[in-house]
């Protein structure tokens, strides 16, 4: 604390410097990354004669929601020309399930691994530590065997199974982390108080997770819906995911290329995370801290 | 309530032994302090008697009921923990009520129960509060509301104290004696201060390196320690040790040990235990409590006299208002007397001291137990 006054006092002139050059930095980079998003909702706002006519980076002359619409309601994808909408409800029905299975399962794998310490745990929490180092291409044949076995080929069930067994690896290390800092004692409290496995995770263990729910939720959510390669591998014509919708609008060749309606397909596309972030994103940061200070 | 007896109880964990078959037995009511240093399994005997974790080998019985294979719910204890562990995300009514809303109890009773040990306890304004809106104090006082409306058979107190200041500290440990005493049940509380083991046990277990070293009343265990470790951790300040050796001075035996150069030959009571006749012309550890070695008392020149006195001189004093801890070198050793504040003289002068021959211990030097 004192050592902070007196650097403010000693150097103001440099300090001001310092920090005017750090927000300079700041604000570049800030440009450099938002200027493709600009680009994206500039040209998606346009109508197609405007984008032939003007240029890349000014501002529409018109603003029209009609790319956004026709992107919605009436884009092809392959052969079929009712928009992207269906795929966005293929893309809810598979990331929701699949986030919640993965975050509850992660919940309780965390909490089995740190405060039931059976025999083996550890060689479990390692087997599933190296889990998350598996790349997605290495599991695509095995998937596809299983799915085919199980008849939930081609399905949005599969891609839920798929999503739920990849991302548990990631988090159950959550929980885990999260939950060693909690201390033991509220367990055997619980324990002698006559609650069981279930009720404890339940009554106690779940209510002091919000942070790592969230980080969990956001993680998952992100991965989910932004995957392509697992929605391209596991299904088909009218299940897809939206990102291989959004795929098939872009590289559509027939007919003129309307980039208007490619933007705003990828900003429906990528709206949803963007929410989630803008929601739960502050508990995001906070919940990634949060296991390593006690207290 | 009821008793507890625990029988040959061992425990490892892979191949570390930590509780080397420990046998305890206390009636109904009584109240048990176990004590000994960080690390000596005192956690783990609670645990086990909790039934937290599971004992390796022999027996706990409460009242006439073998428990080992019961589980903790079902063994009717309760346990106030070092940390508290009150639930964070319950108010301080539900912390109270978990336990019987668990076991059924209906709503209006668990109001009826959560409101009497709120009374008890003065807490009754702090019932809507999340434990993280309590002072430490009230926190423990919370942990302890937990375990009294449960109304239990045993009550198992781990280190509940010890995240307290030194003030309140002093008052919970009274408030806590207090509770016993009102409530007439059966406690086994865990600490490593020496002080709380004294004023709280009805009987205390010293415990050190997973060995149970003595189990009796305070009184018992200050005045007859059975070895040094014992002597040396009950009492503050600790035990003197000196080193010496028993002779025969005239037909009596005595004795004597070496003051810079001068030889202090004090002479056993009469009444002495026969056991200390073989050890003549041997080494033994001489053992006395501060209190012991006081000022050159009253009738101490009569022959016959409990006090024997010797000459020394005064290295250092600490005065604590009632007492001044007059510390003297013996054979290199720090020795400390208690004086009183204005008997004790300057550091650097010289001093006569009473040693009372009724207050000493003899240890062997070897296995360092008591002759
Ligand atoms: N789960 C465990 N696995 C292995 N060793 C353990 C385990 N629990 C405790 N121990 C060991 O058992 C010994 C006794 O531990 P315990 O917690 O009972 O000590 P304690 O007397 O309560 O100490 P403190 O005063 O520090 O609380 C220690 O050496 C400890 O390392
Ligand atoms: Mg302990």
């Amino acid at each position: 604390m004192a050592d902070l006054q007196t650097y403010g006092q000693d150097s103001g002139l440099k300090h001001t410097l310092l920090r005017g050059l750090l927000y300079l930095v700041l604000i570049l980079f800030s440009i450099y990354y938002l200027f493709p998003l600009f680009v994206m909702i500039t040209t998606s706002l346009k109508s197609l004669t405007e984008i032939r006519e003007g240029s890349l980076i000014s501002l529409p002359r018109v603003v029209t929601f009609d790319a956004w619409n026709y992107a919605w309601n009436e884009a092809c994808v392959g052969v079929e020309c009712s928009g992207i909408k269906t795929f966005f409800w293929n893309s809810v029905q598979m990331a929701i399930p699949a986030v919640l299975i993965s975050t509850i399962l992660g919940a309780l794998n965390g909490y089995a691994l740190t405060k039931f310490r059976f025999k083996g745990a550890n060689i479990v929490f390692a087997m599933l530590l190296f889990g998350c180092f598996v790349p997605f291409q290495v599991v695509l044949l095995p998937m596809s065997v299983t799915l085919g076995k199980l008849g939930i080929a081609n399905s949005t069930m599969g891609l839920v199974l798929v999503h739920v067994v990849y991302g548990l690896c990631f988090t159950t290390l959550f929980f885990r982390n999260y939950y060693v800092s909690i201390p033991d004692e509220l367990v055997k409290a619980a324990t002698i108080d006559g609650a069981g496995f279930f009720t404890i995770f339940w009554r106690i263990i779940l209510p002091i997770s919000g942070p790592i729910i969230v980080v969990s939720i956001i993680w998952q959510f992100t991965q989910i819906w932004n995957d392509f390669l697992f929605g391209a591998s596991f299904s088909s014509g009218g299940s897809a995911p939206m990102t291989v919708a959004l795929n098939n609008i872009v590289n559509t060749t027939t007919g003129v290329k309307q980039y208007n309606v490619d933007m705003a397909s990828a900003l429906l596309t990528g709206l949803p995370t963007l929410l989630v972030y803008v929601l739960a994103g502050k508990y995001f940061v906070r919940g990634l801290t949060a296991g390593s200070v006690k207290g | 309530m009821a008793s507890l007896t625990l029988d040959k109880v061992r425990k490892t964990f892979g191949s570390v032994e930590v509780l080397k078959e420990i046998n305890l037995a206390i009636e109904d009511g009584e109240f048990l302090v176990l004590v000994g240093p960080s690390g000596c399994g005192k956690s783990t005997l609670l645990n086990l008697i909790a039934g937290l974790e599971t004992s390796s080998d022999g027996e706990i019985r409460i009242g006439d009921r073998v428990i080992n294979n019961v589980h903790p719910k079902d063994r009717n204890i309760a346990m106030v923990f070092q940390s508290y562990a009150l639930y964070p995300n319950m108010t301080v009514r539900k912390n109270i009520t978990f336990g019987l809303e668990i076991r059924g109890v209906s709503a209006s009773e668990r109001d009826k129960a959560v409101d009497d040990v709120a009374r008890l306890l003065q807490i009754e304004n702090l019932l809507d509060r999340k434990p993280s809106q309590l002072s430490g104090g009230q926190r423990q006082r919370v942990a302890m509301g937990r375990a009294l409306v449960r109304n239990p058979d045993i009550f198992l107190f781990d280190e509940p104290l010890s995240n307290l200041d030194a003030k309140l500290r002093v008052d919970m440990r009274t408030e806590i004696k207090k509770l016993h005493h009102r409530l007439g049940s059966t406690i086994v509380y865990v600490t490593h201060d020496q002080i709380e083991a004294m004023t709280l046990a009805s009987r205390i277990a010293v415990m050190k390196g997973g060995i149970l070293q003595q189990f009796d009343t305070p009184q018992h265990i200050y005045e007859k320690p059975n070895n040094m470790f014992v002597a040396g951790f009950i009492g503050s300040p600790s035990m003197n040790f000196i080193e010496a050796k028993l002779v025969d001075d005239n037909g009596k035996i005595a004795v004597t040990f070496d003051n810079n150069g001068q030889k202090v030959v004090l002479p056993l009571l009469e009444n002495s235990p026969e056991s200390y006749k073989s050890w003549v012309g041997k080494d033994v550890v001489f053992g006395i409590r501060p209190e012991g070695l006081t000022h050159k008392r009253t009738g101490s020149d009569k022959p016959g006299s409990q006090y024997v006195n010797f000459d020394a001189k005064v290295e250092v004093i600490e005065p604590t208002g009632a007492d001044t801890m007059t510390v003297i070198n013996l054979g290199g050793k720090e020795i400390v007397a208690r004086v009183r504040p204005d008997r004790a003289t300057n550091p650097g002068e010289m001093m006569t001291f009473s040693a009372d021959m009724n207050q000493i211990s003899l240890f062997d030097p070897t296995t360092e137990l008591r002759i």
